[in-house]
C-alpha cells in the first residue's frame, strides 16, 4: 500500500517536473518562435496593389523563416474564387489560417466556418469578431494625422474633394470617420457634396477623370483646396489631374505609402501633399508571429498595431527614403 | 417527326462531307479528340494519386458546390452556341451572360434589402435576366447584328445598369431562401450542390431527350435545312438567348447565397463560362456543344483549381492552364471542322 502510495507520489512529482519543464520550454519559445511541421493557409483577396502584395509576401516569407509550410492563395480580386479557396482550405485542415482583406460581408460567414472547424484564424487589416488577432496599422491615428495635416496645409479653410467609394471596407470607414471627426472642429473646411467614388479596377484613370471634372466645374483658383482618399491609388490619379489642370494650389492626401506616391510627396513641385505610409511587409510578418505565439500556447492580444509614418512635404526626404529602400529591396517599384 | 428528318439529314450531310474529304482527317480528328480526353484523364489521375484528400467525399461535394454557379451559366452559354451554331466568329455566343448575372444579383439583393420577400425578389431577378436575354435576341435576331458584337454591347448595358443600381458597392442580403441554400442539405449533399445536380438533369433532359432539343440542334447546325423543314429559326434562336438570361438569373440567386451579398466584378466569370462551354465540345463525337459535355468540363475546371490548391501549386497556374486548354480545344475544333470552315 505504502509502496504504491510512494509510487503515486513519485509519479506525481515526475509529472509535475515534466509539466514545469514543458512550461519552461514554451516560455523559451517566446524568444524563438517556430512553425516547424506546421501548415499555414494564407488567403488574400488580391495582390494587385503594392500594399496587398507586400503584406502577402511578408506573411509567406515569415512562415518559411519559421520553418512552416505555406499554402498561399491569391483570389485575384474575385470573391467567388476567394470563397472557393477558403472552402477547400478548411478541408485541408491547416494549423492556422491568415486572411488578408476582402469584403467583410462576403467573408464573415466563411470566417465563422473556419472557427467552427477548429482552425485558429488570424487576419491582416481585417477587423472581424472571428479572428484571434488582427494585425494592422493604427487606422484611428493614421486617419486623424492625415486629416490634421490636410487642415493645416489648407490654413483651416477651404473645400475638400473626398473619395468615399469604400466605406464598406473597415479600415476606410475608420479613416473616413476620423476625417469627419477632425473636420468637426474646423467648420470652415467643407467636404464637397456629392462625394466622389473611387473604384477598383481602373482606380487611377477614374480618379483622374473625376477630379478633372470637379476642377472644371469649379474653375476659380482656390475654390478647391484639397483632395482626400482613404488609400493612395486614387491619390495618384488626383495628383496627375491637379497638375494637368495647373491647379497647384490643390494638394492631395492619401494613405498606404505606395513607392510611387512617396516619390510624389518627395518631389517639391508635385501636388501630393502627404501620405500616411504603412509597413505592409512588417504587418504581414507580425501576423505570422502572432499565429506562431498562439500555436505555442501563448496569449495573443485581439489586435496588434504596426507603426505607420506620416510623410509630408517637410519630412519627405528623410522619412520617405526608408520606405523606398524597402520597396526596392523587395523588387517592387 | 419533322425534326427527326432534319436531324437525320443533317447527320447524313455531315457523313458525306466527312467521307468526301478524307477518312484520314477523320481519323486524325479522332486521335486528337481522344488525346484531349486522355490529357484530362491524366490530370485527374495525377490528382487522385498525389493530391492529399482529393478523393474524399467532402472534398468532391465541395467541388460540385463550387461549380454550381459556373455550371448554370455555362448551360446558358451552351444553349446559345447550340442554337446559333458553333462557328466561333459568326455563331451563337452570349458575352453578356456573366454581367447579366451581376445585374440580376444586384436586383435580387437590393430588393431583399428593401424588405421585399424572396418570392417577389426572385421573380424580379428572373424578369430582369430574361429581359436582358430578350434584348440580346432582339439585337441578334431582330436587327441581325453579329452575336459577338450584339452581346458585347448588351454586356456593357448590363454592367452599366448594375453599377448604377449598386454604385459599385457590396449589397448585403439575407433571406429564408438564401439561408436554405447556404446551410440546407439532403442525403449529405448540400443545397447548392443539389441545385447544380437538378438543373443539370433538367437541361440535359430538355436538350438531349426531347424533340425540341433535336430541333434546336438542327437550327444551329443547318439553319437552311431547318428552315426548309418548316422550323422557325428566329424563334428558336431567340429562345436560346432568353434561356441564357434565365440561367443568369438562376445563377445570380446562387451567387448571392454563396457570397451573402451582391458584389461588383461578376463579369470576371465570363472567361470561365466560355472555357466550360468550349471545352465541353471535346466530349462529343462530332465536336458539338452538349449539356453533358459542358457539365464535365465545368467539373473539370473546378477540380483543376481544387487539385492545384491541394497540391499547393500556386493558384496563378490555374488561369494559365485553363487558357492553354481553351486554346488547345479551339485549335482542335477548328482543325476538325476544317472541311466545314469554307461553309
Amino acid at each position: 500500500m505504502t509502496r504504491s502510495m510512494k509510487g503515486l507520489v513519485k509519479a506525481l512529482a515526475l509529472g509535475l517536473a515534466a509539466a514545469c519543464s514543458l512550461a519552461a520550454i514554451s516560455g523559451a519559445s517566446a524568444e524563438e518562435l517556430s512553425l516547424k511541421g506546421k501548415r499555414v493557409g494564407v488567403s488574400a483577396i488580391g495582390t494587385d496593389h503594392y500594399w496587398d502584395l507586400m503584406a502577402f509576401r511578408g506573411i509567406q516569407d515569415r512562415v518559411k523563416e519559421l520553418g512552416g509550410e505555406v499554402i498561399a492563395l491569391d483570389a485575384g480580386r474575385k470573391d467567388q474564387q476567394q470563397i472557393a479557396q477558403l472552402q477547400t482550405l478548411i478541408a485541408q485542415k491547416p494549423d492556422a489560417i491568415i486572411e488578408q482583406l476582402g469584403n467583410l460581408e462576403v467573408l464573415n460567414p466563411w470566417l465563422q466556418k473556419i472557427r467552427d472547424a477548429g482552425i485558429p484564424l488570424f487576419t491582416v487589416d481585417t477587423a472581424t469578431p472571428h479572428a484571434i488577432n488582427n494585425t494592422t496599422s493604427n487606422n484611428y491615428n493614421i486617419g486623424a494625422e492625415i486629416a490634421l495635416q490636410m487642415v493645416a496645409d489648407m490654413g483651416g479653410k477651404g473645400n475638400v474633394l473626398v473619395f468615399n467609394g469604400f466605406y464598406s471596407v473597415p479600415v476606410c470607414k475608420i479613416r473616413y470617420d476620423q476625417l469627419k471627426y477632425v473636420l468637426s472642429s474646423f467648420p470652415d473646411v467643407k467636404i464637397v457634396e456629392p462625394e466622389l467614388r473611387d473604384v477598383i479596377p481602373n482606380t487611377v484613370q477614374s480618379a483622374y477623370s473625376n477630379v478633372t471634372d470637379m476642377l472644371t466645374k469649379s474653375p476659380e483658383k482656390g475654390s478647391i483646396g484639397a483632395v482626400w482618399a482613404c488609400w493612395d491609388v486614387p491619390q495618384i490619379g488626383a495628383t496627375q489631374a491637379v497638375e494637368a489642370a495647373s491647379r497647384n494650389e490643390v494638394k492631395t492626401y492619401g494613405i498606404d505609402g505606395s513607392p510611387e506616391v512617396i516619390k510624389m510627396v518627395m518631389d517639391p513641385k508635385s501636388s501630393a501633399g502627404a501620405v500616411a505610409a504603412q509597413q505592409p511587409y512588417e504587418i504581414g510578418r507580425t501576423s505570422v508571429d502572432n499565429a506562431a505565439k498562439f500555436l505555442a500556447g501563448q496569449k495573443v492580444p485581439p489586435f496588434t498595431f504596426v507603426p505607420a509614418v506620416l510623410v509630408n512635404k517637410e519630412n519627405a526626404a528623410e522619412k520617405g527614403k526608408p520606405f523606398l529602400d524597402a520597396a526596392e529591396k523587395a523588387g517592387v517599384k | 417527326m419533322s425534326a427527326t428528318i432534319v436531324q437525320a439529314e443533317a447527320g447524313a450531310s455531315d457523313e458525306t462531307r466527312a467521307t468526301g474529304k478524307s477518312a484520314g482527317r477523320r481519323f486524325a480528328t479522332l486521335v486528337v479528340r481522344l488525346g484531349a480526353i486522355a490529357a484530362f484523364a491524366a490530370i485527374m489521375a495525377y490528382f487522385v494519386v498525389f493530391a492529399p484528400g482529393f478523393t474524399s467525399t467532402f472534398n468532391l461535394i465541395n467541388v460540385v458546390e463550387q461549380s454550381a454557379i459556373l455550371g448554370v451559366l455555362a448551360y446558358g452559354m451552351t444553349a446559345v452556341i447550340i442554337g446559333g451554331g458553333s462557328d466561333v466568329t459568326e455563331g451563337g455566343i452570349d458575352l453578356s451572360i456573366a454581367a447579366n448575372m451581376g445585374l440580376c444579383a444586384a436586383v435580387y439583393a437590393t430588393l431583399l434589402s428593401m424588405g421585399y420577400g424572396d418570392f417577389l425578389s426572385v421573380l424580379a431577378a428572373i424578369a430582369v435576366g430574361m429581359a436582358v436575354g430578350a434584348l440580346n435576341a432582339l439585337a441578334v435576331v431582330g436587327l441581325g447584328i453579329l452575336p459577338l458584337l450584339a452581346t458585347l454591347a448588351v454586356l456593357n448595358v448590363a454592367a452599366g445598369m448594375e453599377l448604377t443600381l449598386t454604385q459599385n458597392t457590396v449589397v448585403g442580403a439575407s433571406s429564408p431562401l438564401l439561408g436554405f441554400l447556404v446551410s440546407g442539405s439532403f442525403l449529405g449533399i448540400s443545397a447548392l450542390a443539389w441545385a447544380l445536380i437538378l438543373f443539370s438533369a433538367l437541361v440535359i433532359a430538355i436538350f438531349h431527350y426531347t424533340s425540341f432539343g433535336l430541333r434546336l440542334y438542327a437550327v444551329g447546325g443547318h439553319p437552311e435545312a431547318a428552315r426548309a423543314a418548316g422550323l422557325s429559326v428566329p424563334l428558336y434562336v431567340s429562345f436560346t438567348y432568353v434561356l441564357s438570361g434565365f440561367c443568369a438569373a438562376v445563377a445570380s440567386v446562387l451567387t448571392v447565397s454563396r457570397l451573402s451579398a451582391s458584389t461588383p466584378g461578376s463579369g470576371e466569370l465570363l472567361l470561365s463560362v466560355l472555357a466550360a462551354a468550349l471545352l465541353g465540345t471535346v466530349f462529343s463525337r462530332r465536336f458539338v456543344p452538349t449539356m453533358g459535355g459542358t457539365l464535365l468540363s465545368v467539373l473539370f475546371i473546378g477540380l483543376l483549381a481544387n487539385g492545384f490548391q491541394l497540391l499547393n501549386v500556386s493558384s496563378y497556374w490555374v488561369n494559365g492552364v485553363q487558357g492553354a486548354l481553351i486554346l488547345l480545344v479551339v485549335a482542335i475544333t477548328s482543325f476538325a471542322r476544317g472541311s466545314e470552315g469554307s461553309r
